[in-house]
């Protein structure tokens, strides 16, 4: 059994990173994951709970297929708890079918930065075991360094994830802009359904851009 | 992203669409009230069940219980 553990700070609010992590994938920087399903999703008590299938490729090298089975399409059961009150969510996933020998056991948790709230802190820890092949410590070393490469591609992930959303917010408020224009210059009762629902759209673009305002687009 | 069942890939960006935008917009604001993506999320879920039952990806397996039990790890 090999444990790993590792921390990283986003620069991002707990809010963001969160927002984000449900939409980690499909990003360049993991291409193994091919494919998330909800498989259960509920609110209690005020916390989200969802289960789902993660489907990804492994690529191993040939002599260690021919130890653990040649399945290029593992599982995995990532079950969730987001506390939006508490702020935090934490992933735990688990290799289905992976191959009956290997087991790895990954937790992710995203927290406000003790120290600077404004900024978050994730948590990762993996336990991989593996039993009933020979060398078993060669692959477990083998795994945990797998694991190791994948936690900052995860990293680099999720910024690449959430420098998207923000230029998604960029380019909706542009728009917003340009359709609040064009309204103005139409009929008035157009203009006025228009800006109800488009204030709602600034409103939430102001919030999470407040560069928007110095650059004058908003 | 992909879905695990190639059928239900539509539903399933319709679904995370809208589960997206009620995450950030509702949820992250304390309206826990789930309903606004229910029933897209019930034919999706119609879909990925066939699905995983067609791949033979057992379901019993995926829904072992973690939560709630010893195998659960604790919040830091």
């Amino acid at each position: 059994m090999k444990i790993w553990t590792s921390e990283h700070t986003f620069n991002h609010p707990w809010e963001t990173v969160a927002t984000a992590a449900w939409r980690k994938y499909p990003n360049p920087h993991n291409t193994a994951v091919i494919g998330t399903d909800v498989v259960e999703r509920k609110v209690v008590d005020g916390v989200l709970h969802t289960h789902r299938l993660v489907s990804s490729t492994w690529y191993f090298p040939r002599w260690a297929q021919a130890l653990i089975g040649s399945a290029n399409v593992c599982y995995a059961s990532e079950q969730s708890e987001v506390n939006p009150i508490s702020r935090y969510m934490i992933l735990k996933t688990i290799n289905l079918s992976f191959c009956r020998h290997i087991a790895v056991d990954e937790t992710l948790s995203y927290l406000p930065h003790p120290s600077d709230p404004s900024k978050t802190l994730l948590k990762q820890e993996a336990v991989v075991t593996v039993k009933g092949v020979p060398l078993t410590n060669y692959m477990e070393d083998l795994l945990t360094n797998k694991i190791s490469t994948n936690a900052s591609k995860g990293r680099q992930a999720m910024e690449y994830v959430i420098n998207k959303i923000d230029a998604e917010v960029k380019d909706l408020t542009r728009s917003t802009d340009e359709i609040i224009n064009h309204t103005k210059k139409s009929l008035d009762g157009i203009a006025n359904s228009a800006k109800k629902s488009m204030a709602d759209i600034s409103e939430k673009a102001k919030k999470s851009l407040d560069d928007m305002h110095k650059l004058g687009l908003s | 992203m992909n879905s695990v069942g190639e059928a239900c890939n539509d539903l399933k960006k319709e679904y995370d669409a809208c589960f997206n935008s009620w995450f950030s917009e509702h949820f992250l604001k304390g309206n826990t009230n789930d309903s606004m993506c229910a029933p897209l999320f019930k034919v999706y879920q119609q879909c990925v069940k066939k699905a995983m039952k067609d791949q033979n990806i057992d379901i019993q397996e995926v829904k072992k219980d973690i939560l709630g039990t010893d195998n659960e790890k604790k919040i830091p």
